[in-house]
């Protein structure tokens, strides 16, 4: 009997070139996403109404209320697109038609961010940039969130299923720092056309953003046409209309779904060490130019770290790899603090530093991956007990609490660096970085490396009381399987 | 269901929304581009031009919409014609050869204790002890004549450095570090400054002073630029007047010019008309420029004492 269980759970589903255009999808969804927040938050202050003479203190508080509308806005959306994503029935599946047709106004609505309109009246800039990046925020999430969610649907085989989400993570986490490389080349193709000095007019006026975004806005259409084209669910939706009450149940009160997401929040102060990133560049390795050369390494170990899970989760449950790698995580982030004391804040910490921050990086790659994975199981066993596949809830629940973790890492960081560390402003306009005392470098460091260390550990914690691993997956598994057989048998 | 999925060519619609979305985003950054990229429309040139001077006084960044900027970078340009003659001055450097292969005061070896161990407070100085002189210069001569301004300048920098930091050190880094910062003070003795808080300390980091502009036209003045005419000129006549060896350190050549405007730029103060001057523009491909060379500022520098 058992070994006929896993002969069924073994069982292959998908294409090998499904595997890698999922990945493609993932990659062209980040691309866009990933591009989006930073470089509109750049282009609505410095470009999009350049030389209107609008107020800027003004402006500048209208930008922070913009983006925290949005973030309200993302955070509803991302419930009403989990409850109508499973409450979808088509012949393409539930999450498909979102994905390869939310596509297209999703790429024009970006583009049209950066198409801000000529008007002097300060009134109509204002309720522009509200209702023009809510729009944005809102198909965003009408795309993503389902593309998120398809790994959960890609095969039945949770084995399977797994390395899918895993390579397609690594391509997403790729496709989040595309634009970077993007707006790169864009410059360079801009500087050949126009020379040096009309590009820098030229991007005095943000116009390499406005190409740039078109470059992302193709991408995101092009790379999601091949996923569409080429993928297939192949987990079958349940007939059954998810309520209203149901949904709610879906997000807070499946024990392990909300462990899972429980993660996002116990774990938020994880991210913290971006708040200080510059700082630590300037400080403590002497340059602010060094910055990039922190972020890149952290880039590719997360990257490298990403595929590594692949492999840990060939020889360990879910539940064991991510503990595994919240106790690496927090080592490494202590050793890493270790190191740099005993060095001291000097050019020698440079090479060391960086070469830990990409040990460090590896860690991310768990947090990238395998939530993912066990939500898809997750979404296997209400499906068991419940009769309901609601994979679209299940990934907005988990969305929802990454936004609200986000949020609190976005207050800790600041209140960290300025309150806590006790960091001096330069008042002297010929000094740009005042000088800090011992105790405030130390602290810098901290907050990079320990008060994280001490949140990856809390992150663990929630999945301690985790279960859907070993022999209960592998029977709710092959159940789903032998009911989804009999379902099909009595279709005819 | 087959029969279903068969109906919607999933890789037709593929095509289809692919070239769509293209067109979509080819129309709308056209568009916008065309509509923000100011070198494409000649008064826009033109009114940049006298608005960068007139707003903040700033004629030095002004020549970026001129065609010393056709070719190369601004700061290129400058650094070839007026920085390098000086940090080389000991070593055999012409705008032709370059700096392969030569050392010049920029070499670490020039750095003495001072400036090796400045956290950036002489640096400051350095830039105070200039600003009268950079005032003086532009008061007396504006920035029409950029030749005079740069030489005299760079000349008056390095003496005054070697007075602060007590060595022959100077860089591109340093000449430009003091002079962006002479223009941006200049500015704010016209316009005036705020009183400026760190957003997260609450440190004050600015405080207020009273420009020029507001004491000739109010706290709450507001400097507007239209251009009153525009005529377009014979492009023949016109290059019989270029200083073609002139234009060829910009990188054109007086071929590649295929239409000429002159516009007649207004500034306004609250409706009044407070200074106004002739912008001469010509095309280069698709783009227009200003000719700094045949187009007079004067009058764009001290029209508040009027």
């Amino acid at each position: 009997m058992a070994e006929k269980i896993t002969e069924k759970t073994q069982q292959k589903f998908m294409k090998k070139s499904e595997i890698i255009t999922f990945g493609i999808g993932l990659f062209g969804v980040a691309l866009l996403t990933g591009w989006m927040p930073d470089y509109t938050a750049t282009y609505f202050a410095d470009f999009a109404f350049k030389g209107k003479g609008f107020d800027s203190e003004t402006m500048s508080n209208v930008i922070s209320m913009v983006f925290l509308v949005a973030g309200i806005v993302g955070a509803v959306c991302e419930l009403v697109i989990g409850y109508l994503v499973d409450n979808t029935r088509t012949k393409f599946g539930k999450v498909k038609p979102w994905v390869g047709f939310g596509v297209i106004p999703l790429s024009i609505i970006s583009m049209l961010v950066f198409a801000a309109p000529n008007t002097n009246n300060q009134t109509v800039a204002i309720i522009w940039m509200f209702v023009i990046y809510s729009l944005y925020t809102a198909f965003c999430c009408a795309v993503e969130s389902p593309a998120n969610c398809f790994g959960s649907l890609c095969s039945p085989n949770p084995s399977e299923r797994s390395s899918a989400i895993s390579i397609a993570s690594f391509l997403r986490s790729v496709g989040q720092s595309g634009g970077m490389v993007v707006i790169l080349v864009v410059g360079l193709i801009m500087k050949a056309v126009m020379g040096q000095q009309q590009f820098k007019n030229a991007e005095g006026q943000g116009l390499d953003l406005v190409i740039s975004t078109a470059v992302c806005a193709l991408g995101i259409v092009l790379f999601v046409m091949i996923f569409f084209t080429n993928n297939k669910e192949r987990v079958p939706f349940t007939q059954e209309k998810v309520s209203l009450k149901d949904a709610v149940k879906v997000v807070f009160a499946h024990k392990n779904l909300l462990m899972v997401s429980l993660t996002k929040l116990t774990g938020f102060g994880r991210g913290v060490y971006g708040t200080v990133s510059l700082y630590i560049a300037i400080y403590l390795l002497g340059s602010k130019d060094l910055k990039l050369g922190l972020l890149l390494p952290m880039g590719i170990g997360t990257a490298v770290g990403t595929l590594l899970v692949n492999i840990v989760l060939k020889k360990f449950s879910t539940k064991q790899t991510f503990i595994l790698f919240s106790l690496y995580g927090a080592s490494s982030l202590s050793i890493l603090f270790l190191v740099s004391r005993g060095i001291g804040f000097n050019d020698g910490l440079i090479i060391p530093f960086l070469i830990l921050n990409f040990f460090c990086g590896l860690q991310h790659g768990n947090t990238n991956v395998t939530p993912n994975i066990m939500i898809a199981d997750c979404v296997d066993e209400i499906e068991y007990k419940t009769g309901k596949r609601q994979e679209g809830l299940a990934y907005a629940g988990y969305g929802l609490f990454s936004k609200i973790a986000s949020a609190f890492t976005k207050a800790l960081g600041p209140w960290l660096l300025y309150t806590w560390s006790g960091y001096m402003v330069s008042t002297d306009t010929n000094v740009a970085y005042a000088a800090q005392t011992d105790g405030t470098l130390n602290k810098l460091l901290m907050i990079y490396t320990i008060i994280p260390a001490v949140f990856v550990v809390l992150q663990a914690v929630p999945i301690f009381f985790y279960d859907m691993v070993g022999e209960k997956k592998e029977k709710i598994t092959a159940a789903l399987m032998e009911r989804r057989e009999k379902a099909n048998k009595a279709e005819g | 269901m087959a029969k279903n999925q068969k109906e919607f060519n999933t890789k037709l619609y593929a095509v289809i929304a692919f070239f769509a979305v293209l067109a979509a985003l080819l129309t709308i950054s056209v568009t916008t581009f065309k509509s923000k990229y100011t070198a494409f429309h000649p008064e826009e040139v033109a009114k940049t031009y006298v608005d960068t001077i007139v707003q903040t006084g700033d004629g030095y960044n002004a020549y970026k919409n001129t065609i010393v900027s056709k070719s190369s970078k601004y700061g290129d340009y400058i650094r070839k014609y007026y920085m390098y003659p000086v940090i080389y001055r000991d070593a055999d450097y012409s705008a032709e050869k370059g700096t392969d292969g030569l050392k010049g005061y920029n070499d670490e070896a020039f750095k003495g204790e001072k400036t090796l161990n400045d956290d950036g407070s002489l640096q400051g100085k350095l830039i105070e002890t200039m600003y009268p002189f950079y005032e003086r210069l532009i008061t007396q001569n504006g920035w029409d004549d950029y030749d005079l301004v740069f030489k005299s300048y760079f000349e008056e920098l390095v003496k005054v450095r070697k007075v602060i930091f007590g060595d022959d050190y100077i860089s591109d880094e340093v000449m430009f570090t003091a002079l962006e910062a002479n223009v941006k003070t200049y500015g704010e003795t016209l316009t005036g400054t705020e009183d400026k808080f760190d957003e997260n300390t609450g440190i004050q980091t600015s405080f207020k002073s009273t420009g020029k502009y507001q004491t000739a036209y109010g706290e709450d003045y507001k400097l507007s630029v239209k251009v009153n005419s525009e005529t377009a000129l014979d492009v023949a006549l016109y290059k019989e007047n270029c200083n073609e060896a002139l234009f060829e350190t910009y990188g054109v050549s007086i071929d590649d010019i295929s239409e000429v405007k002159e516009f007649e730029v207004q500034v306004f103060s609250n409706e009044a008309l407070v200074a106004a001057t002739d912008v001469l523009a010509v095309k280069i491909g698709m783009s227009w420029y200003v000719d700094n060379t045949q187009t007079t500022t004067d009058g764009l520098y001290g029209f508040y004492n009027n």
